[in-house]
């Protein structure tokens, strides 16, 4: 009994100790700094000197200021085309080259490309690609007889140019979907084939209902990276112009690079309060894509 | 069970006998005193050269007992970052660092980890320095950062493509400047470079800083931003985008406003000192025919011209009596007029330490030239009200150029931002 009693307590230091690197890392990098977030969010503090404790008083500002509630609309823009736009791109892209199309390897390897490159260096592609005397303007001018066009310096087409170089780039997704895809058997679209189903009916009958838990997933990714989009909008525009592109992630920045350090905390509490939100969201309206779970029930 | 104990004290003081063996060697070599500094002055800048044989200079003056090691930031964006988080983080970022000197980064003065050069400063030394630019670091009677770079933010003009028109001088009169923008449109050459994207509109932002000092005088930022003076300026600011700049001024920054300048697609430009000795810059056909000068005064001031204290220098405060010593001694050398001078003389930038330096290239000299004429100075938007006020005026200037806001309305926005 007493060899078992000190193995057993053998078992459980090995195990704390395997686990306290980690434990710590954890504690020090995300629950410790979690905290301290969510604390200074409440009071006055720039950074330097004492902080004040200031109640909600930065929440009621940040609510009220309208350069947030616009990189907060953004924001909502952003999570809504990357989940119905790039991931259902992704899915249809995906659902083709699943059925090994001519040349699909290297097909995949192409759409894949793109996430392999730095998103500077796409970004500054992108600059010059919309810049006034650029290719896009150069295109749609000899087709169309377009006149030219700021495409990143007027609030109007700001944000859907940022939006649109990122949702194009569909290959994580379709990597994702893609594997997912080729699991599903071949019987099934073979018993729909004698059955005399069409590909598209298979398609959506078998296909999508198959690949519904990773879609759910790749859907709450593509949202959930909307909501804390920053790099690519803060390469290009810097949020401008007049706000037009600026998101949650580049307020809060901005904060932080005017030393509004318990603002700047405010504005991350409320960034994750909204994907918290987004998350939720997504698994009360589609439900869980947790296959033991769906098995369950 | 007593030899698995046994064992792992044993093994528990291998592990640490080579640190106690390292901290009898740190304290047997405490003579010398090594001084970190976080320099932004490295790779391709054009300080960084005089710098490091500065650097190299003092530690050999002063082997055995005090050395500098010079740690490269070469990124400035997130050496500020560094400075920032380190200060907030309760650390200074090196015993040695320079910050850009405006009201943001005067907060930084609240902080204990930065030592007060008040009491430091003998009347030798003060007098090295220019008093104005002393006085302007001075924030609640600390003067915790030390005035070391300066610039002036003149407009640069492309001669060839203004003799090509027909101009032969800087214009004199707004007149003047009006009709040789009209001139160079139409001879299809964008005539100035304005920018509204980054964090300052820079470019622009020194435009209009010329031009809400020459309409409301030198202490025109003391004044609420729905003055007249900056009402009037917007006016002008918005005139220049829009008609006498390039079709992509709005969301542009500043490598592609000076992009366009170093490219001859616009006449006319606006930088700082350090602008002047980029290599891409004098390899363009027309750089022997760059001049500087001001704006042709739009309201009643006139010969006022666009400051900021570039860089100053900060240092840790330490309870070591020896160390602090240290840091002044080195700060004294560095600073000292001898020591400038040679920063000077390769880097073309201009210091607020008197010395008896004077450029013999043409460009630089044209600086010194231009500042000794000007019959005050006065500050630009960012040095005078902080980053956050110019981001707002950044934003809200590509507002302003599209028609979106008024000229009342966009004064007002920024005005909003300022904590009166």
């Amino acid at each position: 009994m007493q060899a078992v009693g000190i193995r057993n307590r053998w078992i459980w230091s090995a195990r704390i100790l395997f686990l306290l690197p980690v434990a710590l890392l954890f504690f020090f990098f995300f629950i410790y700094p979690f905290f301290f977030t969510v604390f200074t969010s409440f009071t006055s503090w720039r950074g330097i000197g004492a902080m004040k404790f200031n109640g909600i008083k930065n929440y009621t500002k940040l609510i009220t200021d309208p350069t947030f509630q616009k990189a907060l609309r953004n924001n909502i823009v952003w999570a809504l085309s990357q989940g119905l736009i790039q991931v259902p791109l992704a899915c249809l892209v995906a659902m083709i080259l699943v059925r090994k199309p001519f040349g699909w390897r290297g097909l995949r390897t192409i759409y894949y490309l793109p996430n392999v490159i730095s998103t500077v260096a796409l970004a500054m592609v992108w600059v010059a690609i919309y810049n006034v005397d650029g290719p896009l303007n150069a295109i749609l001018s000899g087709l169309f007889g377009m006149e030219k066009h700021n495409w990143l310096g007027n609030p109007d087409t700001a944000l859907f140019a940022v939006i649109f170089q990122t949702v194009i780039y569909i290959g994580y997704f379709m990597i994702v979907l893609l594997a997912s895809a080729m699991n599903i058997p071949r019987s099934l679209y073979e018993a729909a084939e004698i059955d005399g189903a069409s590909t598209l009916v298979q398609e959506i009958n078998i296909t999508l209902p198959m690949l519904r838990g990773t879609l759910i997933t790749t859907m709450t990714l593509a949202m959930a990276y909307g909501m804390r989009h920053f790099e690519a909008t803060f390469l290009m525009t810097g949020g401008g112009p007049a706000y037009a592109t600026t998101t949650m992630g580049i307020d809060l920045y901005l904060k932080m690079d005017a030393l509004r350090y318990s603002e700047a905390s405010t504005s991350g509490v409320f960034l994750i309060i909204m994907g918290t939100l987004v998350i939720t969201l997504l698994r009360k309206l589609f439900g869980s894509s947790d296959p033991m779970s769906e098995m369950a029930q | 069970m007593k030899n698995s104990r046994l064992i792992a004290v044993l093994l528990l003081l291998c592990l640490l006998s080579p640190l106690a063996a390292q901290g009898q060697a740190e304290s047997g070599q405490q003579k010398e005193i090594e001084l970190r500094w976080a320099s932004i002055w490295v790779g391709n800048d054009s300080k960084a050269p005089a710098v490091e044989a500065l650097v190299k200079e003092f530690n050999t003056k002063n082997a055995g007992k005090i050395k500098v090691v010079i740690e490269p930031q070469p990124d400035y964006n997130a050496y500020e970052q560094k400075v920032r988080t380190s200060l907030a983080a309760g650390q200074a970022p090196a015993d040695i660092f320079t910050i850009k000197f405006n009201p943001t980064t005067a907060t930084f003065y609240q902080s204990d980890l930065l030592m007060d050069f008040q009491g430091k400063l003998d009347d030798a030394w003060k007098s090295t320095f220019d008093a104005g630019s002393l006085e302007q670091s001075t924030v609640d009677g600390m003067l915790k950062s030390l005035p070391m770079e300066t610039a002036i933010l003149p407009i640069w003009y492309n001669m060839d493509a203004l003799k090509s028109v027909g101009v032969n001088t800087i214009p004199a009169t707004v007149q003047q400047m009006y009709d040789t923008f009209d001139k160079l449109k139409a001879a299809g050459i964008a005539p100035t470079s304005q920018m509204t994207g980054d964090t300052n509109a820079w470019t622009s932002m020194i435009w209009f800083s010329h031009f809400a000092v020459s309409l409301g005088g030198p202490n025109v930022w003391d004044k609420p931003f729905t003055d007249p003076a900056f009402v009037e300026a917007a006016k002008l600011i918005k005139k220049m985008i829009q008609e006498y700049s390039t079709a992509d001024a709005v969301g542009l920054g500043a490598g592609g406003s000076g992009g366009h300048f170093l490219a001859g697609r616009t006449a006319v430009f606006s930088n700082g000192p350090w602008y002047a000795g980029r290599a891409d810059l004098a390899a363009t056909p027309f750089f022997d025919s760059i001049k500087i000068g001001g704006l042709p005064a739009v309201g009643e001031y006139e010969d006022i011209m666009i400051s900021r204290l570039q860089a100053n220098i900060c240092a840790a405060s330490s309870k070591d009596a020896a160390k602090e010593q240290a840091i002044v001694s080195f700060l004294k050398f560095l600073t000292s007029p001898s020591s400038i001078a040679k920063i000077a003389e390769t880097s073309g930038a201009m210091f607020a330490i008197k010395t008896d330096y004077r450029p013999v290239n043409n460009l630089q000299k044209q600086f010194y030239d231009v500042n000794a004429a000007a019959s005050t100075t006065a500050f630009d938007l960012e040095a005078a009200l902080g980053s956050e006020v110019t981001l707002e005026f950044a934003q809200q200037l590509g507002a302003l150029a599209l028609d979106r806001i008024s000229a009342e309305e966009f004064c007002a926005l920024v005005d909003r931002k300022i904590e009166h």
